[in-house]
């Protein structure tokens, strides 16, 4: 579990990127952090593994306070993906990629051995597995740098912006492999502006602006209230949109986009 | 780190010498600079560097510049230390060391005073062949940006549980490889499709294209220049006879 108690953080040249941020993260959750650019998000997500330290307050995960650990202690329980993929590849080939962080971690051989073989064929990259990562599209390089936090089976993963400049059928990966998570009964922390992203997963929602949480709760309650919208500078999800104009409130959660889609055209046509 | 890569990003102050024209700043600069390079005693070294900080107290930068010169004062420590091992007197390994600090110091006023655009200006008022200005302002816009992606290459790495302060300076340096190569290959990437955007501009298309702003002086130009040439000359022409 991760726990913000009062959380301030100021940044060197002098600006409060976080203020009284109390919140917690419960184990086998999803939890969605939204919020328009400068929000804090970011800021927030560095906390957790001990990459930024609290000016005031305490973040403890795992009932560890971050402030007395390492960041390489903390990262083997908390796998943080960043946004850019070019701001971490740098080994001659993909194998060597994935193996980094294991043999950061001291894994065995035989462990490295079937969590690189796991992570090259879930994340389908077996064919590039002597590839130079420079040498990979967009895509492939997004998902060699999930497969290489993933190999080291954090109890977390954070996902940070996990959609930018992704197409649609990667989206599609990335959400299996959250839906794979969860079903693994792994927190997934996503920090996202892609609403249209979010929604299907129907995770809890933590709004964010000017550093402070605006809201917390359930996606269908945050996404319905324009006032919230209005104020991270947010727009409802399509679905939900028409499903409102529609006067149909979708029930429980959708597994995907396509599933919801085709609930509501059987509603629809029912009615 | 951040502290210091902040240090180094261009800021807009409200200060007068902000306001003066960039000549006139480097005209200053150099002043400083030479003061700097002349010094061979204590005294002489305090009044160049002591130039140096009532112009970044004018300036308001001394927060900023004392995060640009946190490195120097690692190499002026050393500086002192080599000397000293070598066997010159302690004096004169502080009188070094310090100079140092006071000839890094005249060339961070210039640069924390003066905007990339502002420096472009005055190249090209020494008509300096264009692709070699833009190659040099480009350089010194991208200063800030590599720290900043170096700060967030150093966050993705350390996440995947690189110890960067683990283990002896080779073993240290070994570990800056993950750091490097990603920082280089960024850079490099992002001079390639800076290339591209240039030319999709027209970057190139006229032999001499137009500026937007023109350098013109000012009043307070004129006396900025008549006040360091005053105070400044004479300081080196004392630095220069006791040489």
């Amino acid at each position: 579990m991760i726990e913000f108690s009062s959380v301030d953080f100021e940044h060197p040249n002098g600006v409060m990127a976080l203020r009284g941020i109390n919140l917690q993260i419960r184990t086998g959750e999803v939890t969605a952090i939204v919020g328009e650019n400068g929000a804090g998000k970011t800021t927030l997500v560095k906390h957790t593994n001990g990459l930024l330290k609290p000016t005031h307050g305490k973040v403890s995960v795992f009932g560890v306070d971050t402030r007395k650990e390492s960041v390489a202690h903390l990262s083997k329980r908390i796998g943080v993906i960043f946004q850019n993929p070019d701001h971490q590849l740098f080994s001659d080939s993909v194998e060597n990629e994935i193996k980094f962080a294991l043999t950061n971690f001291g894994f065995q051989e035989d462990v490295i051995a079937n969590r690189l073989n796991w992570a090259l064929n879930f994340f389908d990259l077996e064919k590039y597995r002597s590839t130079s990562p420079m040498l990979l599209s967009g895509g492939e390089k997004k998902r060699l740098c999930i497969a290489s936090v993933l190999a080291w089976d954090p109890d977390v993963t954070i996902l940070d912006e996990p959609t930018v400049g992704q197409d649609f059928v990667q989206k599609e990966r990335l959400m299996n492999m959250i839906q794979m998570l969860v079903s693994q009964g792994k927190t997934v922390v996503i920090v996202s502006h892609d609403i249209e992203f979010i929604w299907p997963l129907q995770p809890r929602v933590v709004v964010m602006a000017g550093g402070k949480i605006l809201a917390d709760g359930r996606a269908e309650d945050i996404f319905r209230n324009e006032e919230i919208l209005r104020k991270a500078r947010l727009i409802k999800p399509q679905l939900l949109d028409l499903a409102d104009g529609l006067r149909v409130k979708p029930a429980g959660a959708f597994p995907n986009v396509y599933d919801a889609k085709r609930w509501l055209i059987h509603r629809l046509k029912s009615e | 780190m951040q502290w210091i890569a902040q240090g180094f990003i261009f800021r807009h102050t409200a200060s007068p010498y902000h306001q003066l024209d960039p000549r006139v700043k480097l005209l200053i600069a150099v002043e400083l600079f030479t003061l700097a390079l002349l010094v061979g005693s204590l005294l002489e070294v305090a009044v160049a560097l002591s130039g140096v900080f009532v112009i970044a107290g004018v300036s308001k930068i001394l927060r900023r510049m004392s995060r640009t010169l946190t490195y120097t004062l690692i190499f002026a420590g050393m500086i002192f230390g080599i000397n000293l091992l070598v066997g010159y007197p302690l004096i004169d390994s502080m009188v070094i060391a310090v100079r140092f600090i006071a000839i890094v110091g005249s060339t961070s006023v210039f640069f924390l005073t003066t905007p990339p655009d502002e420096l472009e200006l005055v190249m090209k008022w020494f008509r300096l062949p264009r692709d070699l200005i833009f190659a040099f302002v480009t350089a010194v816009r991208f200063v800030p940006v590599l720290m900043m992606d170096a700060l967030q290459i150093m966050d993705a790495q350390k996440s995947r549980g690189l110890e960067l302060q683990k283990g002896n300076i080779f073993s240290r340096f070994r570990r800056f490889i993950p750091i490097l190569i990603p920082l280089i290959v960024d850079a490099v990437i992002r001079s390639g499709e800076l290339a591209e955007a240039m030319e999709s501009r027209a970057y190139g298309a006229v032999k001499n294209p137009t500026s937007i702003y023109v350098l013109c002086v000012k009043r307070r130009d004129t006396f900025a220049t008549v006040l360091s040439i005053t105070l400044m000359v004479p300081a080196i022409y004392l630095f220069l006879s006791v040489i």
